[in-house]
């Protein structure tokens, strides 16, 4: 059993690399110990002071994403790239989370999202999911599913919402109560879709993804109802990652969370700017599963 | 009571929910890529019986239910009420008909039940998984027949109706599953 497992897994690695080298995507390995932890919200770094008994003591930090040490790569130039690695987070923990998983992140420049989820269906071909692909805008989704308006709604209006469904309602951004919902609403009805794309997610879950008017141009794989992938069109320039990183600062500080120091390392790189590019992080582990 | 939060959340905690106490049966910990730890949990209505499912964040807290299961073995049905008693401290507890629901069809004097209590209040009576009831009436029976030929419906002494092999008779004392109100076999 556990052999036939190791092997499925290599199998599925195997043929991830030979599609990206038949693309000419460069695989790459970038640093696992990091100096400064994710400011991503709802993401937590774990942490692990080192060089104690040599007197250089220093607190390190376990990547949570190869993101950013990847993007370091395209400032300078490195063209499309890949990278397959283990990744870890802390507080993740339940029936599809843990504290370490594997992360497939790849870049491909010149590409929209657009282009980036058609080339996913090419490589999850190559794996052997040949299901039907379905594609929704998120206002899509929940309009279908919630019959909810959500790029029109303000978060009272979702609050009455939610507390007519009988749902927390005690939410400080309209993002967290979108969330919500999409949970309770929209993800359920999923798993009857083996194979769909949700794209153009409202602007107030941009994370590092480019905004044009009320949509963010982001996308998530979801297989059998599973959050399996989530891509962007990336940002490029250092003034918008500033920008990002300073807000979710003053998210985390509003949360009583770990303040982490901005990564200057990353946004010294972005004197030359990202060149325009499409990148997602797929989790292996998950995709495993939808594999038989 | 006491609060709960999400974190203790477990199998087969008793917490309040839109005024009923409700039982959880499934609690899953969803984390969207981006977002915060939520948990879907699915409950049944212990009063209603219905299944329903909510979504909570992280760190939401919901009021416990005061329930308490009991052991208490069957006395009689005194016309209104049905009455209970416990065997170790030889408490009494007369139940009426809205907490008795489909079981009352499966209570046999001396057998013991399993009660839900909210609130001191029984809520629910879960007879024993098999039953022995008497057949009071069901049509002539017919020799040489065996098991499997389809079979034919039978009242029981308590009311209930069970479909039985035709070679059964007025009269006779046959095992019945609660769970799926099947004939399990004569005594």
């Amino acid at each position: 059993m556990i052999r036939n497992a190791l092997i499925k897994r290599q199998r599925v690695i195997q043929k991830i690399r030979q599609f990206f080298e038949q693309q000419k995507v460069l695989e790459v390995q970038t640093l696992t110990l990091l100096n400064t932890p994710t400011s991503d919200v709802y993401i937590d770094s774990i942490s692990s002071t080192v060089n104690i008994d040599i007197g250089m003591q220093s607190t390190q930090y376990l990547h949570t994403s190869p993101e950013l040490e990847m993007k370091k790569l395209l400032a300078q130039g490195s063209g499309d790239i890949y990278q397959v690695c283990q990744v870890f987070r802390d507080n993740e923990y339940g029936e599809r989370n843990s504290n370490e998983f594997t992360l497939l992140e790849y870049y491909r420049l010149g590409f929209d999202i657009h282009q980036l989820m058609d080339d996913m269906v090419s490589l999850l071909q190559v794996l052997g999911i040949k299901d039907k692909v379905q594609w929704f805008s998120y206002a899509q989704v929940f309009s279908q599913y919630a019959d909810i308006d959500i790029l029109n709604t303000d978060l009272d209006t979702l609050k009455i919402f939610a507390e007519k469904l009988g749902l927390s309602a005690d939410f400080s951004w309209i993002e967290e109560l979108q969330m919500l919902l999409f949970v309770h609403l929209v993800e359920p009805k999923l798993k009857e879709l083996p194979l769909c794309f949700i794209y153009d997610y409202p602007k107030s879950q941009s994370a590092l993804a480019k905004v044009e008017g009320q949509v963010v141009h982001r996308f998530e794989l979801y297989l059998d109802g599973i959050e399996v992938a989530n891509g962007y069109d990336e940002l490029q320039t250092k003034s918008e990652y500033e920008q990002v990183f300073m807000h979710e600062t003053a998210k985390r500080k509003q949360l009583g969370k770990f303040i982490p120091p901005v990564d200057v390392s990353f946004l010294s790189k972005l004197d030359n700017p990202l060149p325009q590019c499409a990148g997602v992080a797929i989790g292996i582990n998950r995709l495993l599963t939808q594999i038989s | 009571m006491a609060n709960y939060s999400t974190s203790q959340f477990k199998n087969a905690l008793k917490l309040m929910l839109d005024g009923n106490p409700c039982s959880i049966v499934n609690n899953e910990i969803v984390k969207p890529g981006k977002g915060q730890v939520f948990n879907r949990v699915k409950f049944k209505d212990l009063i209603t019986g219905k299944t329903l499912i909510k979504t909570f964040k992280s760190g939401d807290f919901l009021e416990g239910a005061d329930v308490m299961e009991l052991d208490l073995q069957y006395l009689y049905n005194d016309g209104s009420a049905w009455n209970f008693m416990d065997l170790d401290s030889f408490e009494q507890y007369a139940i009426d008909s809205t907490a008795m629901s489909d079981t009352k069809g499966y209570l046999v004097e001396q057998d013991m039940c399993t009660v839900t209590l909210w609130n001191d209040n029984p809520i629910s009576v879960i007879p024993l998984n098999h039953v022995i009831l008497e057949v009071l009436d069901t049509d002539p029976g017919l020799k040489g027949d065996t098991v499997g030929t389809g079979g034919k419906p039978a009242t029981m002494n308590t009311g209930v109706v069970v479909q039985v092999p035709l070679f059964v008779s007025i009269g006779d004392k046959v095992k019945v599953d609660t769970r799926t109100n099947e004939y399990a076999g004569r005594v």
